[in-house]
């Protein structure tokens, strides 16, 4: 199959599938549908890492489309602001639709030679759209039934759902092969109107709102776009992304109103708000949009610009904005007692982990962010469907309904934990990502090096303590864990759930062949590759990280545990109440009254101040804001 | 493990005199540990009553054996000068097994020690491991 | 490595908990001594731990035994990837999984103390770990390798360029080790306050799997200490056992602080400590 066709199929078919999700509003057709055109996407994403990529030029009717729709799209952006009376919507609007007329039909600029342009990078991106994508979308077909079994909903309004789901897909996909400014910026905003839709869904008041700031906030990030094609038209005649990454020095004010953008997408400070509220939205939207699929456009257009800025100011305020991100929201995180909260929290900080190490573009640092990229996005997502999940069976968003979950629901609590364990411990990928990114930023220079390795180690602690704490709180059992039969999960759930436990754990066990295969493509093109893989592990030259013995030795411990444990065995004893025992969890106190013990989430409530730490949050991100121009103009 | 059944404190100072340096039960390798699950002796003062019986009991049965028990005091040996008292139970042996006996009022601690040391040489002579019957 | 290396490095790794079991024994001598005692014999934590085995199992839940023998293996793994001469950073984070294999196996148990012990087991990894990592990464600097390979190859004793960081390490023994002032979850010794806080749950053998895991991570610990005057061992192995010895110390004297104390001493004075040694050695120009 040749790399246009697939093109062709990673931007079409998800359009004309969600069209077709959207007429047709029967429960078995959409099923079929999706299984039909997840499977495509699938097959169609691995055929066209085989084809290694490709650059051609669409036909002309193409272009004219893509200027039709993106005035239209803005048009509905401008409603959506005037009936949300939302003045910040309307502005930005209009200071999109305005200079983007003029762009096209005065200074007719927006023409490029080469438009498609699909590189190692591209393919990453289409890996994790199309493989993710699907997994949440097989996903949704259970979720949404029960979401609107609860919602009590006369007349299904999945058909919209899914719509706006399935053209996400393409959205990202045809961002990530575009090299003009303009199509990136249509696709780009295409993302926005997804996240808009869905976020709003439910239609209640609160996700109304939701859905505006996180409007106004992707809004800041096409004016962004639109200013950085003034800006590269004006000075290389062009608004190519071959041709402006050619000529960086004069471009320096453009790349930071694309650093802008990316910020705002990949909601780092002060953009952060919009995914903290974008978490009233149906779980697949937050497992699909923010953790794994459309926050990662901020972070490609980032790792696209990031060759041609190396060395240079707008690189290290970059780094910094990703390293006070990281900081304060691991921070943050400790204090979160609703369960999607604090996987928002924990998603914002890596991807500030992430930004931190393309600032720092050095060769391994670079290498960093393409690795945990890929292990970020598996493992936020399987986190994300899981506590879709028990949300749904246990109809509480509230953590302390969570204290105990192992015994109510096995299966679903074993692939949190998974997934949990996968996000900060070794041996897997994302503590092997943590690890290239430590080497890298101690071998960048010290001015930049030493204040953001010590936010990252903080940082580092932080998420270490928030994890392994909801960890402890599954677990808790006063006595022996029985199972319960409540937990019936059905098929869709226990197969992107599971399929995408399995991915988290090849990818970690095979890291190597990770770094090998994907990470080793998408740096080569642009910087040396520091780091070796023999014998499956990674080898920076001044250190290694044994990838096999780690997983052998952990495999070992796991097992002799598990076979001392049943030989050994034991009696079941109660806790230690000072005697007082009723029963494993009541214990007799003054006047013979009896009282049931209760263990409380809350944590660090007298040290960490909410609001305050919200302040410096948006202090910081202002700061971080002002430098990204002013690093383009000075 | 300590446990004050009622007692008016005067063993348990006794007790924890024993810990001091100038008596030092340590060197036999026993330390005081507030926790039953990891504890080997339960040293009782105090006659036991109607209200406290059932915490003895708890703690007891949290130890895991081999353990042995020894009642400390006359108090709970055999209730003392409160034995036929209606709110105490005369002696703790009516609530748990005893395995060593301290009496005195208070009891010396050189007595304690002898008696522990005892009750250690007790528990390495018995061969069979007691099997709980939980 | 050849075949003889591989065979002392690994017994080496296996011997860590004896090695620790040592260290209690004298421990419990020393501050008997101290405090004008006999004290035990000097072997009296082997027999202790000879006990717990013995005694009929108890246990609290039924992850409690794995993750008991997880805390005492990964200790052994990260003993092992020490001895081997690995990554300094990884073998922190594989100590790090030990220590949240007991915290979850003490917050997974619906005890008060246990919970109570747990939670302050958190803040106290979250106290020495960022110390740790950053005195890693100062070694770094000076040695241009994370690994314990590299700091062999640097030739000179890390003690002398890095003096402030060993005092850094300080907090981080007495914290390692549960002892005052900050023995905040769960001392040697019985609390009212906290019972015996994270341990509290733990009854024969489960509890003698986390002593072998808490005896084998101070072997380990002290071991990485020893690498401070990595051309003489000899030398070497005086730096840590003073250190240990300046820990039973300090326990003797200072009572017990709270965790939040512990927290901003620790960051606090740990962190400035670390970063003045590393301004200092920018400006002479060494690293």
């Amino acid at each position: 199959m040749n790399p246009e066709t697939l093109v062709a199929i990673n931007v079409g078919l998800p359009v004309v599938s969600a069209l077709a999700l959207l007429i047709l509003n029967d429960k078995r057709i959409r099923t079929a549908i999706v299984s039909l055109s997840t499977l495509v996407l699938i097959s169609s994403a691995f055929l066209l890492y085989q084809s290694g990529g490709i650059v051609f030029s669409p036909e002309h009717i193409y272009e004219q489309a893509v200027v039709a729709l993106d005035f239209i799209l803005l048009v509905y952006f401008l409603y959506a602001g005037i009936k949300a009376k939302s003045p910040p919507v309307i502005a930005l609007g209009l200071a999109q639709i305005i200079p983007a007329a003029y762009f096209e039909f005065v200074v007719k600029g927006t023409h490029v030679e080469n438009i498609i342009m699909v590189d190692s990078l591209s393919i990453l991106l289409t890996l994790i759209v199309n493989i993710i994508g699907s997994a949440v979308i097989i996903y949704a077909l259970s979720y949404m039934e029960e979401h609107e079994h609860h919602l009590h909903l006369k007349k299904s309004r999945q058909n919209r759902f899914f719509f706006f789901l399935m053209l996400l897909l393409g959205a990202m996909n045809g961002m990530v092969y575009s090299n003009s400014l303009y199509w990136l910026y249509f696709f780009w905003e295409v993302t926005t109107l997804c996240c808009y839709e869905l976020i709003r869904h439910d239609m209640t008041e609160e996700a109304k709102q939701n859905s505006v700031l996180a409007l106004w906030m992707g809004l800041v990030g096409g004016v962004g776009f639109v200013a950085a094609m003034f800006v590269g038209y004006n000075a290389v005649h062009s608004i190519a992304l071959t041709e402006l990454m050619a000529a960086p020095q004069a471009l320096m004010l453009a790349f930071g109103l694309i650093a802008l953008a990316a910020f705002t997408k990949a909601a780092q400070f002060p953009w952060h708000s919009w995914l903290l509220g974008a978490m009233v939205a149906p779980t697949p939207v937050s497992a699909l949009l923010h953790s794994s699929t459309m926050v990662n456009a901020g972070i490609y257009m980032l790792l696209r610009i990031a060759p041609a800025i190396q060395g240079t100011p707008l690189s290290s305020v970059i780094a910094f904005g990703g390293a006070f991100t990281f900081l304060v929201t691991a921070v943050l995180a400790i204090r979160q007692k609703v369960s999607k909260r604090i996987l928002a929290y924990s998603t914002i900080g890596n991807l500030g982990l992430i930004t931190l190490c393309i600032g720092i573009n050095t060769a391994l640092s670079y290498s960093a962010a393409v690795a945990l990229l890929v292990f970020h996005s598996v493992a936020k997502g399987l986190l994300f469907l899981g506590a879709g999940v028990v949300e749904n069976k246990i109809g509480s968003r509230n953590i302390e309904d969570w204290e105990g979950l192992l015994g109510r629901l096995p299966l679903t609590t074993t692939v949190m934990i998974a997934g949990m364990v996968s996000m900060f411990l070794p041996p897997f990928g994302m503590l092997l990502g943590k690890w290239v990114a430590v080497d890298a930023i101690a071998s960048s220079p010290l001015y930049v090096g030493l204040p953001i390795i010590v936010m990252v180690v903080l940082g580092s602690a932080a998420t270490t303590f928030y994890y392994a704490k909801w960890i402890g709180y599954m677990i808790v059992s006063p006595n022996s864990l029985e199972k319960h039969k409540d937990e019936i999960l059905e098929t869709p759930y226990k197969l992107s759930m599971v399929g995408l436990l399995i991915v988290n754990v090849v990818i970690s066990l095979g890291a190597a062949l990770v770094f090998d295969n994907i990470v080793i493509p998408v740096i080569k093109n642009v910087y040396p590759v520091v780091f070796a893989t023999p014998n499956l592990s990674i080898d920076l030259g001044f250190t290694s990280f044994p990838v096999f013995a780690l997983w052998g030795g952990s495999i070992a411990v796991i097992l002799i545990g598990s076979w001392l444990a049943k030989s050994k065995g034991g009696v079941l004893s109660p806790p230690y109440l000072n005697g007082a025992n009723v029963d494993n969890e009541t214990f007799r106190t003054t006047a013979d009254s009896e009282v049931k013990l209760s263990l409380s989430w809350v944590f660090l409530g007298g040290s960490i101040n909410e609001a305050q730490y919200e302040k410096i949050a948006l202090v910081l991100g202002a700061l971080v804001t002002v430098a990204l121009l002013l690093a383009g103009v000075i | 493990m300590h446990y004050d059944a009622g007692s008016c404190n005067g063993c348990d100072i006794e007790i924890l005199a024993a810990l001091t340096p100038k008596f030092d039960v340590e060197r036999f390798g026993i330390v005081n540990i507030g926790d039953p699950k990891q504890a080997d002796v339960l040293l009782v003062t105090g006659a036991v009553n109607h209200r406290n019986k059932e915490v003895l009991k708890n703690l007891y049965d949290q130890m895991p054996a081999p353990k042995m028990v020894i009642a400390i005091g006359t108090c709970a040996c055999t209730g003392g000068v409160f034995h036929n008292c209606p709110n105490v139970l005369g002696g703790i042996d009516n609530v748990i097994p005893v395995d060593v006996y301290v009496p005195g009022c208070a009891a010396r601690p050189e007595q304690i020690i002898d008696a522990v040391v005892l009750a250690l040489n007790k528990l390495s002579g018995a061969v069979k491991v007691e099997e709980d019957s939980e | 490595m050849n075949t003889v290396q591989i065979v002392i490095a690994t017994i080496l790794a296996l011997a860590t908990p004896v090695i620790g079991g040592i260290l209690a024994g004298v421990d419990r001598k020393l501050t008997a001594k101290m405090q004008e005692r006999i004290g035990p014999p000097l072997v009296q934590p082997f027999y202790d731990v000879l006990k717990l085995w013995g005694k009929n199992p108890m246990i609290s839940n039924n992850l409690q035994p794995i993750l008991a023998f997880s805390y005492l293996g990964f200790a052994l793994l990260a003993a092992g990837m020490v001895t081997f001469q690995q990554d300094l950073l990884l073998v922190l984070f594989i100590m790090g999984i030990a220590d949240i294999c007991l915290t979850v196996a003490a917050v997974s148990t619906k005890s008060p103390y246990s919970y109570l012990g747990g939670r302050r087991e958190f803040l106290a990894m979250l106290s020495y770990e960022p110390v740790m990592l950053l005195v890693d990464i100062a070694i770094f600097l000076v040695t241009g390798s994370f690994t314990i390979k590299g700091i062999y190859a640097y030739g000179k004793p890390l003690a002398m360029v890095l003096p402030l960081a060993l005092v850094a390490l300080m907090f981080v023994l007495v914290i390692e080790m549960k002892k005052s002032p900050y023995d905040v979850s769960g001392s040697g010794h019985a609390h009212q306050e906290l019972v015996r806080g994270v341990f509290t749950e733990f009854s024969g053998y489960t509890m003698a799997l986390i002593e072998l895991g808490h005896w084998t991570k101070l072997a380990t610990t002290l071991m990485i200490f020893s690498l401070f005057w990595a051309p003489n061992p000899v030398i070497g192995a005086a730096i840590s056992l003073a250190m240990f010895f300046i820990a039973l110390v300090i326990d003797n004297i200072y009572p017990r602080l709270t965790w939040q104390k512990m927290l901003k001493t620790t960051w606090s004075t740990g962190f400035i400590l670390v970063l003045l040694n590393l301004a200092v050695l920018v400006f002479g120009g060494i690293i």
